[in-house]
């Protein structure tokens, strides 16, 4: 089996004593950041991202990784214990796994909520293991209209799943892409949008850009509203393990929300987020005692808590095979990936082997470790919730300020987040949600010159977009995303969604 | 003209002025044609539809109630950024310590009601862990203190 073979070299390169390191290092940090209430993974990875700059790219891209599924882990232990999502997708975590804790289950329902997750974890990885090749083979096939037309798709899809008014985010999204242009044009050298300095002529820095946007935006935020105290519920170990019932509907719930997340996860502008909430729906909706949920229902905890992680996985399959980042967490995980001189994409699998397979080897490895390090250990991850927030929030700043200083020693970087501070600031006070606007960043200049490309190879006709079958599927899911935001019915369920939060 | 929805209003004059500024900024690249895009081909598509958009939520603001702009708190906005501004500008000449200091006391004012001590304590520690985490044990290139 070559998958097997395949596994092999991956965890023979993510084996490694330094490798296995800094994987424990980035899911402790990641869960670290991600209990605190309020920080989710993208100011999480923004904030973390310069810690791995200097280390190699594979362990870098491991520790990364290791971030990421640890923030969105952590995130559900704060939902459990405290009723306060750290992120979008513990939204639903928050409904069921709160109401179960205050019925004196708060240990069932986070040993239900990590073994879920490790179950996902591990069918994530099988499945990039799986897919992953097969889709690279077919991203050989695409041709730039492919690519264009992808990528549509795919900041369409984070137009419909961006929190609040559909028009600003696709305003936030074609903003994006204007930043995502300023630079030297690769195709005539003439540098646009530069105002005439010379620290913008390789484009906006990705780092600055980021961190003001979310890292220091976030801080300023909860010193405007502070968040109001919430009773934290204590949990003691030997209660941790559910019973026999709780884990029959578990099991079942699980199962489907593996299936489901690894599904959603791979769809452009899928992740965690619309995993989550999808598997919820489903849960209620099959539940034979639909009454239940909002009470604590086992399965709403086993359910989507299984269905993000897994998304989480395979959310990675776009960016590895096709280097096309399907949200606003992986563009993050793109623009590290530049910073560390690899250019995602279907070549990675074949130039850089050990890189590729090392990654998924370590998505296992580290979702192993988040187990380990977070049951046992629970306590000392609720005790961090009694951390002041007047301590915490100018650490997290000077984090942000160093983090920015060590990649480059211009000062123009502090200026560049500065002003991205001050436009995430204007942004918060507008009702606009800065997300979509790092897909569209980081998309600008490949949609730009995959377009560029298509035009060129059909002399200026707009019909190869309609002719290649790959990109006319893809236009025509793009046109039923877009149908579906303006049809009414679907517009108000989306509301509702989000509602919730 | 009533502004039912001030926060979209002000979201679509934001609009607005972003994609005005970037076609006014572009109007000197060259826009050339499908077949053979300039440079300004796609920024300029780009900049009539964020001015398209805001010209529409402006317009949605003055017709459909909606939520008010809440008010500017200038303290943790103008603290924050002066202590990012102070860390920016003074760490090349007094090294990290006392840069990271500087940037924690200053974070700290964007509260009211400061413990001056424990901020202080908290701060030369942070100093501490940063000097030894990133400089010691990441290697990053960072004057620890002045005069190098």
């Amino acid at each position: 089996m070559e998958v097997f073979e395949h596994l092999a070299t991956g965890f023979m390169a993510a084996g490694t004593l330094e490798n296995l390191l800094f994987c424990l290092i980035g899911t402790v940090l990641g869960t670290l950041i991600g209990v605190l209430p309020g920080i989710g993974p993208i100011p999480a990875l923004a904030i973390l991202l310069p810690i791995t700059f200097g280390l190699d790219p594979l362990s870098s891209l491991i520790m990364l990784a290791g971030i990421y599924y640890g923030a969105q882990y952590g995130g559900s232990t704060t939902s459990i214990l405290v009723n306060m999502p750290g992120e979008a997708s513990s939204v639903v975590t928050c409904i069921e796994g709160h109401q179960m804790a205050r019925r004196g289950r708060a240990g069932a329902a986070l040993a239900i909520a990590a073994l879920g997750s490790f179950f996902a974890g591990c069918v994530g990885t099988v499945f990039i293991a799986a897919f992953g090749p097969p889709l690279s083979a077919i991203a050989q096939q695409f041709n730039s209209p492919d690519y264009f037309a992808l990528m549509l798709l795919g900041l369409v899809m984070a137009i419909v799943l961006a929190h609040g008014s559909v028009l600003k985010a696709v305003a936030m999204v074609l903003m994006g892409l204007l930043l995502g242009l300023v630079g030297t044009d690769i195709n005539t050298g003439l540098t646009r949008y530069t105002f005439g300095l010379s620290g913008l002529w390789e484009g906006i820095d990705f780092l600055p850009l980021v961190l003001g946007l979310f890292g220091i935006v976030e801080i300023v935020r909860n010193l405007e509203n502070p968040p109001p105290p919430r009773e934290t519920i204590s949990t003691r170990l030997r209660d941790l393990w559910p019973t026999r019932s709780e884990m029959k509907d578990a099991i079942p719930a699980a199962l489907r929300g593996t299936g489901l997340g690894s599904i959603l996860g791979i769809l452009p502008g899928g992740g965690a987020v619309l995993a989550s909430f999808a598997s919820y729906t489903l849960e209620k909706k099959i539940s034979k005692n639909p009454r239940k949920f909002g009470t604590g229902a086992v399965e709403g905890v086993a359910g989507p808590e299984s269905a993000n992680n897994a998304a989480a996985q395979t959310s990675f399959i776009p960016l590895l095979t096709l280097g096309i980042p399907s949200n606003p967490i992986m563009a993050i995980m793109m623009g590290a990936m530049i910073i560390q001189g690899i250019q995602p994409g279907a070549a990675v699998m074949t130039t850089r082997p050990d890189l590729f397979w090392g990654m998924v080897a370590s998505m296992w490895i580290g979702n192993l470790m988040l187990v380990v390090i977070n049951l046992p250990m629970i306590g000392i991850w609720v005790k961090l919730l009694s951390v002041p927030y007047r301590l915490l929030y100018p650490a997290i700043l000077l984090f942000c300020a160093i983090g920015v200083y060590s990649t480059s020693t211009e000062p123009f970087m502090m200026v560049l987040m500065i002003v991205f501070t001050v436009f995430g600031y204007v942004l918060f006070k507008l009702g606009c949600e800065p997300a979509p606007m790092v897909l569209g960043f980081i998309l600008g200049p490949l949609m730009e010159e995959n377009l560029r490309r298509s035009l060129v190879i059909s002399r200026g006709d707009p019909m190869i977009f309609i002719n290649r079958p790959i990109s006319a599927t893809l236009l025509v899911a793009t046109v039923l995303m877009l149908c579906l935001i303006i049809f009414p019915q679907f517009r108000k369920t989306r509301e509702e969604a989000f509602q919730e939060e | 003209m009533v502004i039912k929805s001030p926060q979209d209003f002000g979201a679509g004059v934001l609009f607005i002025l972003f994609g005005a500024i970037g076609l006014w900024v572009g109007s000197d690249l060259n826009f050339g044609s499908a077949r053979n895009m300039g440079p300004g081909y796609f920024p300029m598509i780009i900049c009539g539809l964020i001015v398209l958009i805001g010209l529409i939520v402006m317009a949605k603001s003055l017709a459909l109630e909606g939520p008010p702009i809440e008010r500017i708190q200038f303290r943790p906005i103008a603290f924050i950024l002066l202590a990012i501004a102070a860390f920016g500008l003074l760490i090349a000449e007094v090294g990290a310590v006392i840069s990271s200091i500087l940037l924690i006391m200053f974070a700290a004012y964007a509260r009211r009601q400061v413990n001056l001590v424990e901020t202080l304590v908290f701060a030369v520690c942070t100093a501490a862990f940063v000097v030894i985490i990133f400089v010691y044990a990441l290697g990053q290139p960072m004057p620890v203190w002045w005069g190098r």
